[in-house]
């Protein structure tokens, strides 16, 4: 026999099924996104460490050479001479040895624009049938001779290339034509993974591709039989200590680790998604249960009379949180398998090209969704069920002797002391920053939490005046609710249960109050990356490339040339350790000096031509440099540089932290330098549309080049910052969903709690339409209230971020005041919207069921 | 009239009992110093006019309600000194309750309705009692419906068998016939007369309705929150008569 509390648990359950579904959704959708960013991390991650895994096929070793710090798969490392090669190819057990040159090559379609691809382009050395490192040939054969091509097989059909026609490529040295005699593959596949390859011969690679005798790496495959680690000692053994032999998996693992990374900040992302939208969702079942615990206060009363214990009722509360925890945990995780292929599936339409997939589901993405979607969904329920015990068993026949709610001066002090106890961690968190990013995020975060609850608690005092007020000057000044039976009926309803009007409201609250919060950081980030921008963009062209690995530096020596252009500056980047710490390393010729307004304090921009350094204010006073002062650079590839400083300058924007020449910057590393954009000035005296119709010829030879002017450049940053921002808006829009549908949860409930007022209403003649009014307006009030509380929330908080933020990020507050006009209108629409299905619902009563009702 | 001090051997006793609600001027004294007790065995009623205190009386004695001063006891232990596990567990194991209305858990069915206060104290039910007391009250072909599905008489049949299906010592019964019609009342005060007489339990029932109280024993009048007379072996016309003279 079940024991009677579990089945009192199981039947509340099913007599609520409806209202239990719409609290569901609300934890559904957290849930969702948390086992959606395990899963699309999970299923990633895999496909990106098999496809590497596939690429790597028979390498068994491979020679580079090291690097003295930082990230080993980005650093960009000198090149190994091709002299080496014979010398390893002689070591005993060795059966082959191929040269890695992959340098950017763009395919041309017959039509004369590049082949656009969603990975990168290569040009790669390729030798024999089939290489070592995965690529097959599936039709034709491997490229011979100076005029030859492979290209891989879905290139060739999406540009519409066949065997024989003659294809057009750009490598780093420019165009060449070649006639295609084969098509490759990847392991069993016929693309690259996103990224499009011409193969050619070792000769014709080190040319076309510009590798000088160079090569990025060498690939060694084995003998059957022959050991590994025999066979790597006896190749170290011929090589000098500038070189490195690693097991043949090593870089792989590095590259795609480094993939992994990106991968697990999106999936970060995601679970502080689903943190706020179960931190939403938390209040949405901690309302449904106080409100149906105050629904049952006569069957729980009864249960009290006839022999229940208040553990027993308590326990069966909670058992009912126990269920919907379950049930929305099943759903979410089904949910969270959509949510990572909707994501996959969105970012691959937008370019992106995440491997396909199979979903991998971990036990652990299983644990964590339990955790989650039981943990939040019990937690929340718990105050409600502890309340409870303060039912009385009299209640049964007397149901106005119900709760004693918590005295008002009490719940001030509580609310108060938790509000203020947020606002001092938070901003603990933000100025003081104690212990880091982790000290930063836990500390604010936490405020944030007490902050909210604070509000919320707190907000059941001043509901009933505010909703006074609200319903004073909705919809217009001119002719307020209150004006009207129905408004007047919603105002008092409004007034008359402060405390729901308040539970109500407060997850509404919490939604907008992060939108405004967001919309203020945003605002301020937008503005003073438009004015910064402003300041340094001075440049009248820009040329950026799409392609992953920059541009050439030819194009900027075809550009120095052009007699339309005046001075014309390549920008090069790269690692180097400044006092132990990684940074990055910008590079320029002088003329940048006056292309690009970097706002010297002191020093001259000229003093780069000695090889001395810039740097900017912020690292100076950091590490104290002043011009003069010298500063030890450590490069990747180990060489280092004391160079003294030349000047120190505000704007970071464009040149970021610290610039050096271009000269300087060679010493980091010998491999073939890219730019990373060019900048340039019109030459005096000539039209700007001769200028542009020059510096397009020159880009037509580069295909992935992208010349924008000022203007243009200027729109293409904001462009970036602004899709960013869309995103988070677009998150934070759902949380506020799951706010409306707790908005709708608790207007349904308190329909249903006054079923005999409405009978009433109705039986003295009111019209349905005229209930619908009055109901809709009652959600309006509180969703105004709600409102208005967030926005009074958020918009200090957004200004306390903006305020904490770095000054190179954020200099000066921005308080978009449309955006909260906006959201205060929007909650208007929000809680009609919410009051739709409620208000349906209280015009159907029947009337003399509604009367009759107890 | 009773005697003065209760038997401690009573199901149930009230001592000195006052129950005051509010404070100074807005105060209520809904019991006034009450000294009564309640006979094993015996169907009492309790009549009065309406805030003479009679509900609250019963309350207290049920250990539902707590009083001012003065002691209520039930089966000769004194209720002011239980906390409220205790007061949980006599609740469950002594007393039984049947109320005017929304007497049943509207999600269980009719016999998981009789057997809750047994099941909620983990007690093996005794199957042979309750057959007894399901056929006492002509259950036996509603078992398994719900009480939405039930007519008021039957749902009132099932609040009285799961009062008598712990055996409890003692049964308050508040108003049970109050929303009932008069041949379905007629019939819940014969179940309850046979509980009494034939089955030996006692019974204690608040009403407002001569003829019901015709069914008891004993009546005990209250008035402005004291006892003020009693009658044994009511008819309706002698209770009617008393009522009409407290009325005056």
């Amino acid at each position: 026999m079940t024991s009677p509390v579990i089945r009192l648990t199981l039947r509340g359950v099913l007599a609520r099924k409806f209202r239990i579904l719409l609290t569901v959704f609300a934890i559904v959708s957290g849930v969702a996104f948390v086992s959606g960013a395990f899963m699309l991390t999970d299923s990633v991650k895999t496909a990106i460490n098999s496809l590497f895994q596939e690429l790597r096929g028979d390498i068994a070793l491979e020679v580079r050479t090291p690097i003295a710090f930082g990230d080993e798969a980005r650093a960009k490392r000198d090149p190994v001479p091709d002299a080496l090669a014979s010398g390893i190819k002689a070591v005993a057990g060795v059966s082959s040895v191929e040269l890695n040159i992959t340098r950017e090559s763009t395919i041309v379609k017959p039509d004369g624009k590049p082949l656009k691809t969603s990975g990168p382009a290569f040009g790669i050395s390729w030798v024999g049938q089939n290489g070592l490192d995965g690529r097959t040939i599936l039709a034709g054969r491997e490229a011979r001779g100076p005029n030859e091509v492979a290209i891989d097989k879905a290139s060739a059909k999406r540009a519409g290339y066949v065997m024989g026609d003659t294809v057009t490529v750009v490598g780093p040295t420019g165009k060449g034509e070649f006639k295609l005699v084969g098509l490759t593959g990847t392991g069993k596949t016929s693309g690259g993974g996103g990224a499009s390859v011409c193969a050619f011969d070792p000769v014709t690679a080190d040319s076309f591709l510009g590798a000088k005798g160079l090569a990025d790496s060498i690939y060694i495959g084995l003998e059957k039989g022959a050991s590994r680690s025999t066979v790597q000692k006896d190749i170290a053994k011929v090589l000098t200590s500038k070189y490195e032999v690693i097991p043949g998996e090593q870089s792989a693992k590095e590259t795609a680790g480094a993939i992994n990374d990106i991968i697990d900040i999106f999936g970060k992302l995601l679970l502080g998604f689903a943190a706020i939208s179960l931190f939403v969702s938390a209040f949405l079942i901690f309302n449904t249960f106080a409100i149906i615990i105050s629904q049952r206060l006569r069957e729980l009363a009864l249960l009290r009379a006839i022999g229940a214990s208040s553990l027993q009722i308590r326990l069966m509360i909670l058992g009912e949180a126990l269920i919907i925890g379950i049930v929305a945990t099943g759903f979410g995780i089904l949910g969270g398998v959509g949510v990572s292929k909707g994501i996959t599936a969105l970012f691959n339409a937008t370019g992106a090209a995440f491997p396909s997939a199979t979903i991998t589901i971990s036990t652990r993405t299983i644990i964590a969704s339990l955790l989650v979607g039981i943990g939040v969904t019990v937690t929340a329920a718990m105050v409600p069920a502890l309340r409870t015990s303060n039912i009385p068993p009299v209640a049964a026949m007397r149901p106005e002797m119900g709760f004693t709610a918590m005295q008002r001066g009490k719940r001030l002090v509580a609310g108060a002391a938790t509000l203020l106890a947020g606002i001092a961690l938070l901003c603990i968190g933000l100025f003081v920053q104690p212990g880091g990013a982790i000290g930063i995020l836990g500390a604010s975060g936490l405020g944030a939490i007490l902050l909210f609850l604070g509000v919320a608690s707190l907000s059941t005092s001043f509901a009933a005046p505010v909703s006074a007020v609200i319903s004073r000057i909705l919809p217009f000044p001119i002719w307020p609710m209150t004006r009207s039976v129905a408004g007047r009926l919603a105002s008092r309803n409004a007034q008359r249960t402060p405390r729901r009007t308040a539970t109500t409201a407060s997850a509404l609250m919490i939604g907008l109050a992060l939108v405004s919060t967001v919309a203020v950081i945003a605002a301020s980030v937008q503005k003073s990356f438009k004015d910064r921008l402003q300041g340094s963009v001075t440049a009248d062209y820009y040329v950026t490339s799409d392609g992953f690995q920059g541009l050439p530096p030819a194009f900027a020596e075809k550009l120095a040339a052009l007699p339309e252009l005046g001075k014309v500056s390549p920008f090069r980047a790269s690692t180097a350790q400044i006092n132990g710490e990684s940074k990055q390393i910008g590079a320029v010729n002088v003329d940048m000096g006056d292309i690009v307004n970097v706002k010297l304090t002191s020093g001259s921009f000229a003093s780069l031509a000695k090889g001395q350094i810039l740097v900017h204010r912020d690292p100076a006073r950091d590490l104290s440099l002043t011009v003069g002062s010298s500063v030890t650079i450590t490069w990747q590839n180990g060489t280092t540089s004391k160079l003294i400083v030349g000047g120190i300058y505000s704007d970071s924007s464009i040149a970021g932290n610290w610039l050096v020449s271009l000269n300087v910057l060679a010493q980091a590393s010998t491999a073939p330098p890219v730019d990373f954009f060019i900048g340039a000035k019109i030459a005096p005296g000539i039209n700007i549309d001769v200028a542009r119709a020059a510096v397009d010829k020159v880009a037509e030879e580069f295909p992935s080049a992208q010349v924008q002017d000022q203007a243009e450049f200027q729109k293409s940053r904001e462009d970036q910052l602004n899709q960013l921002l869309i995103i988070v808006y677009c998150l934070l829009v759902f949380a506020i969903g799951i706010a409306v549908l707790g908005i709708a949860n608790t207007m349904a409930l308190s329909v249903y709690e006054r079923t005999r007022e409405f009978g009433l209403l109705r039986a003295v003649g009111m019209s349905k339409r005229h209930l619908k009014r009055s109901v809709r307006w009652e959600a309006i009030i509180v969703s105004v209230f709600g409102a208005t509380l967030g926005v009074t929330v958020g918009v200090p908080l957004g200004v306390a971020v903006s305020i904490a933020l770095p000054k190179s990020f954020v200099n000066g507050i921005q308080i978009p005041i449309t955006t909260i006009v906006f959201v205060l209108l929007a909650s208007i629409v929000v809680g009609i919207i919410a009051a739709i299905g409620p208000a349906r619902r209280a015009a159907k009563l029947d009337v003399l069921e509604a009367i009759s009702a107890i | 009239m009773t005697s003065t001090t209760p038997t401690l051997v009573a199901a149930a006793a009230a001592l000195n009992a006052s129950k005051i609600y509010g404070k100074d001027d807005s105060e209520v004294r809904a019991l006034d110093d009450v000294t009564v007790d309640f006979t094993e065995g015996q169907f009492t009623a309790i009549m009065g006019p309406s805030g003479s205190g009679k509900s609250t009386l019963m309350h207290c004695l049920a250990g539902l309600d707590t009083l001012s001063s003065g002691k209520v006891f039930v089966d000769g232990t004194d209720l002011s000194g239980l906390n409220d596990r205790e007061l949980t567990v006599l609740r469950r194991e002594q007393v039984g309750f049947i109320f005017q209305a929304y007497n049943l858990i509207p999600t269980l069915t009719a016999l998981e309705n009789i057997t809750l206060p047994l099941d909620l104290g983990g007690v093996e039910v005794d199957q042979t009692w309750l057959n007894e007391v399901v056929s006492a009250v002509k259950l036996e072909s509603r078992l398994t419906h719900r009480p939405s599905e039930l007519s008021g008489g039957q749902q009132q049949r099932v609040a009285v068998a799961r009062a008598l299906a712990s055996r409890p010592k003692i049964i308050f019964a508040d108003e049970p016939t109050g929303n009932l019609d008069s041949r379905s009342g007629a019939e819940i005060l014969s179940f309850m007369r046979h509980a009494v007489s034939d089955l030996g339990q006692t019974i204690v029932m608040v009403t407002h309705d001569p003829v019901a109280a015709a069914y008891a024993d004993r009546v005990v009048f209250l008035a402005d929150g004291k006892v003020v007379d009693e009658i044994t072996s009511p008819t309706s016309e002698q209770v009617l008569d008393r009522m009409k003279k407290l009325g005056s």
